[in-house]
C-alpha cells in the first residue's frame, strides 16, 4: 500500500514539475519575442501591453452578459463582434457572454420577458422610443446621469444632439448611440437610364416610371405588403400629413393619413408591387431590386450596404402624393437605439467598471466609424470616407439634403397599436378594408 | 396482483405528473386567466397592472371574419388529412404489405419525409411556389408559358395542402402497415381457396381487421388538423394571402407574437383546445374505436 501511495507522490511530483517547466518556457519565449523588438514603437507597445497584463491582473474575473441588434445578418454583426474581440484583448479578465440578434418582434418579446422576469443582461443595446416602453417599464436601467457622476468621461465622444435625440420618452437619457438611420427610395438608375425615365422626383415622374417598367415587364416597386410594408406606411402618410400633422398622434383618423394611406390602393391598382407581393417576405422582394427585377425599393440606410451594383443605384428623396402637405425632400429617419446598462451590472463592483468599459468600447468614435461606415448618420465625430460607393456618396447626399426629419409612427405609438396599422396593409391596398376603418381601430388599440 | 406495493408505483408517477402541472396545466388555466385582462405585455413588469375586460376578446372572436375563415380551413384540413393522409397511406399499405421483397424500400421511402423538419419541408416549397424564379414557373417558362402565381388567393389554400398532407403520409403508412402485417396469411390463403378476389379481400378481411389501427389514425390526423401551424406559417406567414390560408394555429401566434395582441392569442388558444377535445369526442363518438365488428 505505501509502494502504490509512493508512486502516486512521485507522479504527481513529476507532473507538476512538468507544468512549472512548461510554464517557464512559455515565459522565455515570450522573454525571447520581446528581446527581438528593435524599434522603438514596438517597445513601447509591448510596455503598454505588460501595463494592462498588470492592470488586468488586479481584477477579479468578470463575465458580462450582453445582448444587440447586431446579429445574424445584421450589416453590422462584423464590426460588433470585432470590438468585442478586441475587448476582450485589451481586457483578458472580462469575459463577454453575447446573445445579439437581429431584431424583429420575436425578439423584442423575448427581451421584455427577460425584463420582467429578472433575467436581463448586464449591457444591451436597444431601442431608445416607444420600442422600449415594455422594458422601460421594468425599470431596470442606469442613467447616464448616474454613470456620469462616477464615470465622467462616459460617452465623451458622443454628440450632445445624439445623446439628446436618444432620450427615452420618459424624456430621461440612459442610452449611448452609435448610429442613426434613415429611410430612402432606392432606384436602379440603370433601369431608369434603359427606358429614357427620369428619376421619380415627383409624382407624375413615378407614375410615369410605374407605367413604363410595367409595360416592360420590370417590377416598378419591390415590397412584401404582407412582411414589412412599414415604410410605404411611413412615407405616404408623412407625404399626406406633412411633419407636423404626421408627428402628431390624433384621437380619431386624421383625414390626411387616410389620404395617404388611401395610395396603397391606387398603386396596387396601377400594378406597381409585385404580382406575389401578400405572400412573398422582404428579404424575396429586396432579392428582386437587387437582381433589377424590380426598379424601386423603399428601405433603411442599413440596405445600402447589401446592395451589389454600388455604382447604377441612387437613393431619391420621396415624392410628395397629389394635395400632400409634405415639403418636397422630406425624410423619415432618427436616432433609435443604443447601449444601456442595467442596474444588476451596475449594482455588482466587479461588473459596473467591465460594463462601463464595454459600452466606451462600443461608443467610442473609433467605433462609431466602424458602425457608420457611410450609412445613415454617427452619433459621435467620424472622419469622412475617402472610398465612399457613389452609392454611399447618394446616400449621404439625399439625407444632408433633407427638409425635415421625422421619426417613424412606432416611436409614437404603442407597438401593439402599430402591429395593428402594418397588419392592415395588405387588406387596405386591395380595397377589403378601407384605411380610415384601420386607423381608427389603430388609435382605439393604441389609446387602451 | 402484480404489485402489491403501490407506494412506489406512485413515487415514480409523482415527478411526471409534477412536470405536467407545472408546465402544461399551470399555464394553460393561466392562459384562460390572461384571456379575461388586457395584457400589455408578455409577462407583467413589476408595478405593472393589466385591466380586466371580462369577455370581451371572446365577443370579438364571434366577430372576426379571420377566425371563421381559421375555423372553416382548420375542418377543411381535417376532411383532407382523413382522405388523403390516411386514405393515401392505407392504399399504400395495402399495396406494401402485399409484396414480399422490397417492402424495406418502400417502407423507408414513404416514411422519409417524417424525418424531414416541418420548417425544411416549408422552404422547400416556397422555393417550388415562387412567382419569380420559382422551380414550378421555371418549368412553366421553359414550356413556353406564362408563370402563374401559385400562392394567389384562389390557389394558395390548395398549395398548402400538397406539402401537409404529403408530409404526414409517411407517418400513417407505417401505422397501417404494421397493422396489416399483423394479420394472419392463412385468412388471406383460406379467403383465396374460396374462391374470394384479392380485391374483396381487402374489404372483408384487411379492413375488419386493422380497424382498430384505422381509427387510431383517423383521431390522430383529425385532431392533428388542429394544430397545424409550421408547414403554412413558413409557406404563407401570417395567413397569406389576404388572410385566406390561416389556421386557428397561425391566426393565434400572428395575433400573439406579430401583433403583440397577447390576450386576444390566448383566447383563440383556449378555443383550439375547446376544438380539440370537442372534435375527438366525436370522432370517438362516430367512429367507435373499441366496438368489434
Amino acid at each position: 500500500m505505501r509502494k502504490v501511495k509512493r508512486l502516486v507522490y512521485l507522479v504527481l511530483t513529476v507532473v507538476f514539475m512538468m507544468s512549472l517547466l512548461a510554464a517557464c518556457k512559455k515565459g522565455d519565449v515570450k522573454e525571447t519575442s520581446e528581446t527581438k523588438q528593435e524599434t522603438k514603437d514596438n517597445g513601447e507597445k509591448e510596455e503598454n501591453k505588460q501595463e494592462t497584463k498588470t492592470e488586468n491582473d488586479k481584477h477579479n474575473p468578470v463575465t458580462l452578459t450582453t445582448v444587440s441588434m447586431h446579429g445574424g445578418t445584421d450589416p453590422n454583426a462584423a464590426n460588433y463582434q470585432e470590438i468585442n474581440k478586441k475587448f476582450m484583448n485589451d481586457y483578458s479578465y472580462i469575459t463577454i457572454e453575447d446573445d445579439s440578434q437581429t431584431s424583429d418582434q420575436d425578439w423584442k418579446t423575448k427581451i421584455a420577458a427577460d425584463f420582467a422576469v429578472g433575467n436581463e443582461p448586464d449591457v444591451i443595446q436597444f431601442f431608445t422610443d416607444a420600442n422600449a416602453s415594455d422594458v422601460l417599464a421594468a425599470d431596470k436601467f442606469v442613467t447616464i446621469e448616474e454613470i456620469k457622476a462616477e464615470y465622467p468621461d462616459y460617452a465623451k465622444d458622443t454628440l450632445p444632439a445624439a445623446l439628446e435625440a436618444a432620450v427615452n420618452p420618459d424624456g430621461v437619457q440612459r442610452a449611448v448611440p452609435t448610429t442613426g438611420f434613415w429611410e430612402g427610395l432606392f432606384c436602379n438608375k440603370d433601369l431608369f437610364d434603359k427606358y429614357n425615365l427620369e428619376l421619380p422626383t415627383d409624382w407624375d415622374k413615378m407614375l410615369k416610371a410605374i407605367e413604363t417598367f410595367k409595360e416592360n415587364d420590370i417590377i416598378p416597386i419591390a415590397v412584401s405588403l404582407n412582411n414589412v410594408p412599414h415604410y410605404w406606411v411611413e412615407f405616404l402618410m408623412l407625404a399626406a400629413a406633412g411633419p407636423e400633422g404626421f408627428t402628431t398622434v390624433p384621437e380619431s383618423a386624421p383625414e390626411d393619413w387616410v389620404k395617404g394611406l388611401e395610395m396603397f390602393k391606387t398603386l396596387r391598382d396601377l400594378g406597381a408591387f409585385p404580382v406575389d407581393t401578400d405572400t412573398i417576405d422582404n428579404d424575396f422582394a429586396g432579392e428582386l431590386f437587387k437582381n433589377k427585377q424590380a426598379a424601386m425599393q423603399l428601405d433603411g440606410s442599413w440596405y445600402a450596404g447589401g446592395i451589389p451594383d454600388q455604382d447604377n443605384t441612387v437613393v431619391v428623396s420621396f415624392p410628395v402624393i397629389p394635395g400632400g402637405k409634405a415639403e418636397p425632400g422630406f425624410m423619415v429617419g432618427g436616432l433609435s437605439s443604443g447601449f444601456y446598462i442595467t442596474k444588476k451590472a451596475w449594482n455588482d463592483p466587479d461588473k459596473r467598471d467591465a460594463a462601463v468599459k464595454f459600452v466606451m468600447a462600443h461608443t467610442c468614435s473609433e467605433s462609431v466609424q466602424k458602425y457608420w461606415n457611410g450609412n445613415g448618420t454617427a452619433a459621435a465625430k467620424v472622419e469622412p470616407l475617402a472610398d465612399m460607393t457613389p452609392l454611399g456618396i447618394s446616400g449621404l447626399n439625399y439625407s444632408s439634403a433633407a427638409t425635415s426629419i421625422s421619426t417613424p409612427t412606432d416611436a409614437r405609438i404603442k407597438q401593439e397599436a402599430y402591429n395593428t396599422l402594418t397588419a392592415g396593409i395588405v387588406d387596405v391596398s386591395t380595397g377589403a378594408r378601407t384605411p380610415a376603418d384601420l386607423i381608427e381601430e389603430v388609435l382605439q388599440v393604441n389609446a387602451r | 396482483m402484480l404489485y402489491k406495493k403501490k407506494l412506489p408505483l406512485f413515487i415514480f408517477l409523482v415527478p411526471g405528473l409534477l412536470l405536467m402541472v407545472l408546465f402544461l396545466y399551470k399555464p394553460f388555466i393561466e392562459n384562460i386567466i390572461n384571456s379575461f385582462y388586457d395584457m400589455t405585455s408578455v409577462v407583467k413588469m413589476p408595478g405593472q397592472e393589466w385591466k380586466f375586460i371580462g369577455l370581451e376578446n371572446y365577443k370579438r372572436l364571434f366577430q372576426d371574419t379571420k377566425v371563421r375563415t381559421a375555423i372553416l380551413n382548420s375542418f377543411k384540413m381535417m376532411i383532407l388529412s382523413v382522405v388523403f393522409q390516411v386514405g393515401i397511406a392505407f392504399l399504400l399499405a395495402v399495396l406494401v404489405s402485399r409484396i414480399n421483397k422490397g417492402q424495406h424500400i418502400f417502407r423507408t421511402v414513404y416514411f422519409f419525409p417524417i424525418v424531414i423538419s416541418a420548417s425544411a419541408i416549408g422552404l422547400l416549397f416556397k422555393l417550388f411556389y415562387n412567382y419569380n424564379g420559382g422551380m414550378l414557373n421555371q418549368i412553366m417558362i421553359a414550356l413556353g408559358k406564362e408563370p402563374i402565381n401559385w400562392l394567389s388567393t384562389s390557389k394558395a389554400f390548395s398549395m398548402i395542402s400538397i406539402p401537409i398532407i404529403w408530409s404526414y403520409v409517411g407517418f400513417y403508412f407505417v401505422i397501417i402497415l404494421t397493422g396489416l402485417n399483423a394479420i394472419s396469411d392463412e385468412l388471406y390463403e383460406a379467403a383465396s381457396i374460396d374462391g374470394c378476389s384479392n380485391f374483396k379481400q381487402v374489404f372483408y378481411i384487411t379492413i375488419p381487421m386493422v380497424r382498430g389501427v384505422m381509427c387510431s389514425c383517423i383521431t390522430l390526423a383529425v385532431t392533428g388538423a388542429l394544430k397545424v401551424f409550421d408547414l403554412p406559417w413558413v409557406i404563407v406567414p401570417k395567413g397569406a394571402p389576404q388572410g385566406v390560408t390561416h389556421f386557428l394555429g397561425t391566426y393565434m401566434y400572428e395575433q400573439t407574437f406579430t401583433i403583440s395582441n397577447i390576450d386576444y392569442g390566448s383566447t383563440i388558444a383556449f378555443v383550439i383546445v375547446i376544438f380539440g377535445v370537442i372534435v375527438s369526442k366525436i370522432v370517438s363518438v362516430l367512429i367507435k374505436p373499441d366496438k368489434n365488428l
